[in-house]
């Protein structure tokens, strides 16, 4: 009903630019709007369950004691910096960019950051204390690193954006806005290499530790950050946000088919290397392949791999399919992660029988041979709930920019 | 100096005496094990591997190891986990830990960090164990202090005193004339994962 009247009763505008903004938005958006923050606040409700009855309500235990949260932070600073490095790249080295894609772009890299920060506070169980992390901080930790690294790129990401919506407004030069997307693109590889260093520095978990992961977690971010921007300017393209031409569409398909290529490539050394000398590598190739995280290995790999047939293949190359090859895409990375979590806590370093109760790991009744015979770790419906307010709290965050902050592409935006 | 434990597998039995006094001494809350013993052997606890009568079965008794480089003291973001200097000891503060378990993602020796994923809860009512142990809270993690509150009083940890085989011995590793140092010295031994680079301070010997 409101739709109808709103829709009769807007004025037609006569620039192209304004009667798209116009057409953007509305009801549909202020709704979606609504959806986010309800989201929002049923997760931190969730969130008040979890810290005062317990992480024991989590799926997490003392043998996988990480879990969904930092599975979705580890996607997410991927997404993230994914998506800027896209957006960046183009204006740092002077080409031709993707037809003025990028505040966009940048804009969804920062509610990712957002999210991903979100994500490692619902996993502290001392969330008051994290003023100590400025205080007493030990710098000699990845975890660390990671913060501080993360705190700059926010920062730089939105000063990216900002110098970007004032040189549209001719008030930063062009030589400005290109030595801030620099550091912003240093910042992006940095930052999700330091993601990858909290697991690859750790000896403990043999999956973990490969001097491949930084570079691993590049690629992969490169991969679900084009996807996610791909599938937002298709779908702001067909809400009517802004105009964009098909070639640059293909131009970003054509390099997402690439990632993926580099992306299974590095996976392929990886399980090469752990699984030719046949020792304990062994075991994490079996998990992969055939064992218990089977599923998510094969969904990444058959995923990636439909998704570069489906971008390097023009007749394919149409937009549902594009749509569902980056959705693919980003599903993939995201089983990616689910191996990489899960799977550095499905070996045990000590296999030993012992005693076991219900902190010690999930499946604890049949003691360490029923311990580890399937998943050995699942989320919980509370852990479920979370993650989707935290999510909920990333989409409020990009709606609310695309209703109030000018992201539409403008002459000067090249 | 730096303080260590040698524990005989040929005397120990797997009787558990050293865990239980470890959770009375400490107090420690339900469904947590600082110290706990591992059946070598077969899939189960207690049970052998092999077909009689070839069956070989030992028990290693695993706490924190105390690692001379230890892998959870350089990932605490805060310094809640460290290593004392003077002693060789690594220390857990609760009232400083935020509770982001990265020091049990990087800890090898798998299980021997707990987290307190709920209230303490304890079997009784009543407060047990010694009244210079810490207090236990919700949502850090904890580990086997070495009794920390027994060596400020110059006595030894508490699973030393109890073990009924006398399988277990602690001192200074550094102090050539100490019996820990003089047993590993002697004795056939083995740390647990060595290829890890931890150097943990406690032999097993064989």
């Amino acid at each position: 009903m409101t739709e109808n009247v709103q829709a009769t009763t807007s004025p037609r505008a006569t620039s192209p630019t304004k009667s798209s903004r116009s057409r953007f938005g509305g009801t549909p958006l202020n709704i979606a709007i609504v959806v986010a923050a309800v989201l929002t606040v049923i997760g931190v409700v969730l969130w008040g369950i979890q810290l005062s009855g317990g992480m024991v309500q989590t799926g997490m235990r003392n043998f996988d004691s990480w879990g969904l949260y930092i599975t979705c932070f580890m996607f997410l600073v991927g997404l993230s910096a994914g998506g800027l490095i896209i957006s960046s790249i183009p204006c740092v080295f002077g080409i031709k960019g993707f037809g003025g894609i990028s505040k966009i772009a940048v804009w969804t890299s920062i509610c990712c950051t957002v999210l991903a920060i979100g994500f490692v506070v619902v996993d502290l169980g001392q969330p008051l204390r994290v003023w100590e992390l400025f205080v007493y901080s030990n710098i000699g930790s990845p975890l660390m690193w990671d913060i501080i690294v993360l705190f700059v790129y926010l920062i730089l990401s939105i000063v990216y954006l900002w110098a970007t919506l004032r040189h549209e407004a001719g008030r930063v030069s062009a030589k400005a806005l290109r030595v801030v997307s620099a550091v912003a693109l240093v910042c992006a590889v940095l930052v999700h290499s330091v993601t990858a260093w909290i697991f690859s520095l750790q000896q403990a978990h043999e999956m973990w530790h490969t001097a491949l992961m930084a570079p691993w977690f590049v690629s992969s971010a490169l991969v679900c950050g084009t996807a996610l921007v791909l599938v937002v300017v298709i779908a702001l393209r067909a809400a009517g946000y802004l105009k964009l031409d098909q070639a640059n569409v293909v131009k970003m398909a054509k390099l997402l088919g690439a990632f993926c290529c580099v992306d299974l490539y590095f996976f392929g050394c990886d399980l090469l290397t752990e699984g030719f000398p046949a020792g304990s590598g062994m075991e994490v190739v079996q998990m992969l392949t055939t064992g218990a995280l089977a599923p998510f290995f094969w969904i990444e790999v058959i995923g990636c791999a439909i998704t570069a047939v489906i971008c390097f293949v023009p007749s394919l190359r149409k937009n549902p399919a594009l749509v569902i090859a980056a959705l693919l895409a980003i599903a993939g990375i995201f089983c990616k992660r689910v191996q990489l979590l899960v799977g550095g806590f499905q070996v045990a370093n000590l296999d030993y029988p012992s005693t076991m109760t219900q902190f010690t790991i999930t499946n604890w009744q049949n003691g360490m041979a029923g311990a580890y015979q399937g998943l050995v770790y699942w989320p919980t419906p509370l852990e479920f709930g979370i993650a989707l307010g935290v999510i909920g709290l990333g989409a409020l965050i990009l709606l609310l920019g695309l209703k109030f902050l000018p992201l539409q592409p403008t002459e000067r935006t090249e | 100096m730096r303080y260590g434990f040698a524990i005989d597998t040929k005397r120990c039995v797997g009787c558990h005496t050293c865990a239980v006094q470890c959770r009375y001494e400490n107090n420690i809350p339900k469904e947590t094990w600082w110290n706990r013993i591992m059946t070598d052997g077969g899939d189960h606890m207690d049970l052998a591997s092999g077909q009689f009568p070839n069956v070989t079965m030992s028990y290693l008794p695993v706490a924190c190891q105390h690692c001379d480089n230890p892998s959870c003291v350089k990932v605490c973001p805060v310094g809640a986990t460290y290593k004392d200097e003077e002693t060789g000891v690594v220390r857990q503060d609760y009232d400083k830990c935020i509770g982001c378990r990265m020091c049990m993602a990087a800890c090898p020796y798998t299980g021997v960090r707990s987290f307190n994923w709920d209230e303490p809860k304890y079997m009784i009512a009543a407060e047990f164990g010694d009244a210079d142990a810490v207090p236990h809270q919700k949502h850090v993690v904890e580990k086997c202090t070495m009794c920390w509150h027994r060596l400020a009083r110059g006595e030894e940890p508490a699973c030393i005193e109890v073990c009924p085989e006398r399988a277990r011995f602690w001192g200074d590793l550094d102090d050539p004339n100490s019996e820990v140092a003089q047993l590993v010295a002697s004795r056939e031994h083995k740390q647990l994962l060595p290829e890890q680079g931890t150097n943990p301070s406690v032999y097993y010997l064989l």
